[in-house]
């Protein structure tokens, strides 16, 4: 066996290439997912019926079918629908926010439900709306409380991410397989590859627990 | 000021308030007294609709509370003080009580904070506006607490057993700032196991017990001349 580290510092450029488009990924559907978390997870809380089943039914549907089978659908089943195609770009962040939308709003659901009732009764008393009341007083303490499970669920899409590559994207994970596919350096390729993804997601877990500390 | 017909409430079928009626006037102080269990907590929650009643009517100004009438602006005139002070642990003591004043009122933030400001003072804590809440002791989150109801100028104040969380030692000086307010007019309803204070504050005295008003009278009747046996127990063992 020889381990051949030129492999991997000629297409180091590519790599990091694609350990900066795992990041945009990661990032837009993170931040659309914590968007569609945050209604979703207080329409989970909300007292209109009409609103917590459709709630219930998209966290239910989405995190009881794995993330490629969504994938899937959205690159190959929906164009059959909608009748055009749609971009590999496109196509993976819908799939990877609206994944990702479900579990924050769950985690959401969790930390707006682990504050004190007493803060909703007293901005109540004050007059205020439930709205204003959840905007203003509730949900900035459960955002703060949920900063280590969105850090998780962050990086947990960093990882999953990777099954973008399933249907072209050129993100980090097929810049491996593509590489390897001209090269033959399995071995070298996917060990940078793994290294590339595990400084991405420590970096993540450090920022994350300056964050935490900061808001403490 | 308050007027309460025939409120009942039930919590799954246990019967918390069998039917109590109320009138508290303009500037009366009225505390309310009883063994915990008799449902003088939830009478006070329901009187600013934290609790729905299950029937019967309250009426709040000369405004009863229906379904149709905004319960918001109703509670805007009903300040509420909680057992658990309830602050706002993400804010300043000055951002809890300009929050409702501009949400609500829609005060500028100049106006809020200068009101906000008057009551720091009149509560004793003008040092403390830029502190946290949990920077502060339980007698001064209580008193803050009490500034950030009356910051919305309410015309009645619920205290919800105020004293009830605190070491004795902060007792007074919430009692005191409750004092000072029954001095200036305002109409005011007390949960609270404070028998001194209902003694030297109250204008009226209710005594509560399996959901409803036992016996009611000023603080010397029932203190001194409690007709209701049941009346006679309870004090009999508090004081």
């Amino acid at each position: 066996m020889t381990f051949d580290f030129s492999l991997i510092t000629d297409h180091l450029p590519l790599l990091l290439v694609g350990a900066l488009v795992t990041i945009e990924i990661t990032a837009v559907s993170v931040a659309i997912g914590t968007m569609i978390g945050l209604f979703v997870g207080i329409a989970e809380l909300s007292g209109y019926r009409c609103l917590r089943l459709p709630a219930k039914i998209y966290v239910d549907f989405i995190r009881g079918t794995p993330l490629l089978v969504q994938i899937f659908i959205i690159y190959f089943a929906l164009p059959i629908v909608l009748g055009t195609r749609i971009e590999p770009f496109v196509a993976a962040v819908a799939a990877c926010s609206i994944n990702s939308g479900a579990y924050v709003a769950e985690i959401f659901r969790a930390g707006i439900q682990s504050i004190d009732k007493g803060q909703m009764e007293a901005g109540r008393s004050l007059g205020m709306s439930w709205g204003q009341t959840m905007f203003n007083i509730v949900i900035p303490q459960a955002f703060r409380r949920t900063i280590p499970q969105l850090g998780n669920e962050f990086i947990a899409m960093l990882k999953d991410s990777s099954l973008v590559s399933v249907i072209g994207f050129e993100e980090l994970t097929r810049k491996g397989q593509l590489i390897i596919a001209s090269t033959y350096g399995s071995l070298e390729i996917w060990s940078a590859v793994a290294i590339i993804y595990l400084v991405m997601t420590l970096s993540i877990t450090r920022f994350v627990a300056y964050l935490e500390k900061r808001f403490h | 000021m308050i007027i309460i017909k025939d409120l009942h409430k039930s919590f799954g079928d246990k019967e918390i308030l069998k039917g109590i009626n109320l009138h508290v006037k303009k500037s009366e102080v009225v505390v309310v007294i009883g063994p915990s269990g008799s449902g003088k907590s939830t009478m006070l929650r329901c009187v600013n609709y934290l609790e729905v009643p299950s029937s019967g009517s309250i009426t709040i100004d000369g405004q009863t509370i229906t379904r149709e009438v905004n319960i918001n602006t109703i509670r805007a005139e009903v300040g509420m003080v909680f057992q658990h002070f309830n602050l706002f642990p993400h804010m300043t003591v000055l951002e809890n009580i300009m929050l409702a004043p501009i949400k609500v009122r829609k005060l500028s933030e100049a106006e809020a904070r200068k009101i906000a400001l008057q009551l720091l003072e009149r509560v004793g804590l003008a040092d403390k506006a830029q502190a946290r809440p949990a920077q502060l002791s339980g007698g001064q989150q209580q008193r803050v607490a009490i500034a950030r109801a009356l910051a919305m100028r309410p015309k009645i104040m619920l205290f919800d057993e105020p004293t009830s969380a605190l070491d004795p030692e902060m007792v007074n000086e919430v009692l005191d700032a409750m004092k000072t307010l029954a001095e200036s007019g305002m109409t005011m309803m007390v949960v609270t196991h404070e028998m001194g204070f209902a003694r030297q504050v109250a204008n009226r005295v209710l005594f509560m017990d399996g959901g409803r008003i036992i016996e009611e009278g000023t603080p010397e009747q029932v203190f001194a001349h409690a007709k209701e046996p049941r009346t006679q127990e309870f004090l009999s063992k508090i004081l």
